[in-house]
């Protein structure tokens, strides 16, 4: 009797072992790494081994520090986020659209988008201070170039025959945004969305680590900075989780919305 | 319903200074109303400018087209253009496509999908209603883009060589079916090509080009009794006699082109 069941029967065998195959390589490290910790084949400082850092995420979980801590990078990411997606699309559609804004636009982007943003993190502090507002304002201001530069070249390419074709069936010059050069425009003002989420993150962290003020990129410089190696190694662990979870979510998203690409 | 299509004097320059290029100089004629017509000419010798000239997609250097004599100023819905990627709206299924023009229009949702299922009726999609383009053929959506076209009722079409990225048998097929529009509706169709049998099988005069700038070289009638099968027709003498005078004319372009 077959033991896998088919794709209406819940549990698929099959599909555990493939998952299984794929990250053969992974467990494999994973395994080096406890060992290398349990024998103390390098300094406990540098690497512990695995285990006492599962602990130590455990630990952090159970004592709310962890979420807490999580909250607060994500909040300070998404905002940010939020706020140059809102910005980035209307600057870069307009860019695309309009002379008069891609000429004042332009020259800015090509300066900005280039800028190392958290080389700025000295001077954010010196103007907003070190709370969650000048951690926001960065990651605005970081991630907007690449959001406004994919969805003004997005928006630019959008084909020709289909804004004529649709002008020859009666839309407006008005409605053409609507009806035409933004569902034709969307797939690449997602893509801008994809690259701009891990920045947020990385914006964010890095903040956290020189001004302090909570989030992962705070709890894992305390760490370091007490000596507690597995709490340092587990702070790097609760953001890869959300950077592999925002990622997930965007593609969930990207596949709702362009399920006609 | 008429449908009139009237060129005068018609240029049309682009660009400037060295860049500028003629591509259409003094070109005047007419097309009746509900007459079918192709333009053949060599590449290059501004066919498709000028039927997007037509579609008021660009702006004449000079001249004037009308339409029953009202000179046009952009695209109008008395016009419908059929592209040869067909550009469709991807986001919008096969059915979402059909009622596009309908919807630009004020038309009831209800109404709206009558007509829309009449002309996915008509070009044998039905049963394709909501699949994306993604998932059609070339031929298929070739025939979404006429019905998107046919579904607001424009009273004349402009097809940009429609069939040219399609292969022989599936060719054919949409030449046929198109000649079955035309007979049943009516419309004024003007047909760029570049292939002259597709040319004198379709229509009933053929407006050869020149090339470099274009312009009208000659028209040809076509008086083909066309009331027996495709292989009745194709195999004539008076197929053969008429493909044969529209490709002399349209060789002595091309071997300018050569010898230049």
């Amino acid at each position: 009797m077959d033991v896998t069941t088919d794709a209406k029967g819940g549990f698929d065998l099959s599909r555990l072992v493939e998952f299984g195959k794929s990250i053969y390589s992974l467990v494999i490290v994973l395994v080096l790494w406890e060992l290398v910790g349990q024998f103390e084949l390098i300094h406990y400082y540098f690497l512990p081994p695995l285990s006492d850092i599962i602990i130590r995420f455990v630990e952090l979980t159970l004592s709310g520090d962890m979420l807490y801590n999580a909250y607060l990078t994500l909040y300070r990411a998404l905002v940010g986020l939020a706020i140059a997606s809102v910005l980035g699309v209307i600057v870069g559609v307009l860019s695309a659209r309009n002379d008069l804004v891609d000429w004042f636009f332009d020259p800015i982007i090509k300066i900005g988008y280039p800028v190392p943003i958290i080389s700025l993190i000295p001077v954010f502090m010196l103007w907003f201070g070190i709370g969650d507002l000048s951690k926001i304002i960065m990651v605005a201001v970081g991630t907007f170039w690449p959001v406004a530069v994919n969805a003004r070249d997005s928006t630019q390419q959008v084909q020709q025959n289909l804004v004529w074709a649709a002008q020859m069936m009666g839309t407006s010059d008005r409605r053409l945004l609507r009806r035409v050069v933004l569902p034709a425009a969307l797939p690449g003002i997602i893509t801008g969305f994809q690259i701009a989420m891990p920045l947020s993150l990385i914006i964010t962290f890095v903040f956290e680590m020189v001004a302090g003020g909570g989030g992962l990129g705070a709890l894992e410089i305390q760490g370091v900075r007490s000596f507690q190696s597995a709490q340092v190694y587990a702070a790097i662990i609760a953001v890869m989780f959300i950077g592999i979870g925002l990622d997930r979510g965007l593609r969930l998203i990207r596949s709702r919305l362009l399920h006609w690409t | 319903m008429d449908g009139r299509v009237t060129i005068s004097e018609l240029e049309k320059v682009y660009g400037e200074g060295a860049e500028r290029t003629k591509a259409i100089e003094d070109l005047s004629f007419e097309v009746e109303g509900g007459e079918f017509i192709s333009v053949v000419g060599p590449s290059g010798c501004g066919k498709s400018t000028l039927l997007y000239l037509i579609a008021g997609f660009l702006d004449t250097t000079s001249g004037t087209i009308a339409i029953d004599d009202e000179p046009i100023s952009g695209p109008g819905t008395d016009r419908g253009v059929v592209f040869q990627d067909y550009a469709l709206f991807p986001w919008r299924t096969v059915f979402e496509n059909v009622t596009y023009g309908l919807e630009e229009d004020g038309v009831p949702k209800e109404e709206r999908q009558s007509i829309a299922q009449k002309y996915i009726d008509l070009v044998d999609l039905d049963g394709f209603e909501d699949k994306y383009p993604k998932e059609l053929s070339g031929g298929m959506k070739q025939r979404v883009g006429i019905a998107r076209t046919l579904a607001y009722e424009p009273k004349i079409l402009l097809m940009d060589e429609p069939f040219g990225a399609l292969d022989q048998p599936l060719r054919e097929a949409l030449q046929d079916q198109l000649r079955d529009i035309w007979n049943d509706l009516g419309k004024t169709i003007v047909f760029i090509t570049h292939d002259v049998e597709e040319a004198v099988y379709l229509s009933e005069r053929v407006l050869i080009m020149t090339r470099h700038p274009g312009t009208k070289k000659t028209v040809k009638e076509v008086g083909l009794d066309r009331s027996g099968s495709r292989e009745d027709i194709v195999t004539s003498d008076e197929f053969a006699e008429y493909k044969n005078s529209v490709w002399k004319s349209l060789h002595e372009e091309t071997q300018t082109e050569v010898t230049l």
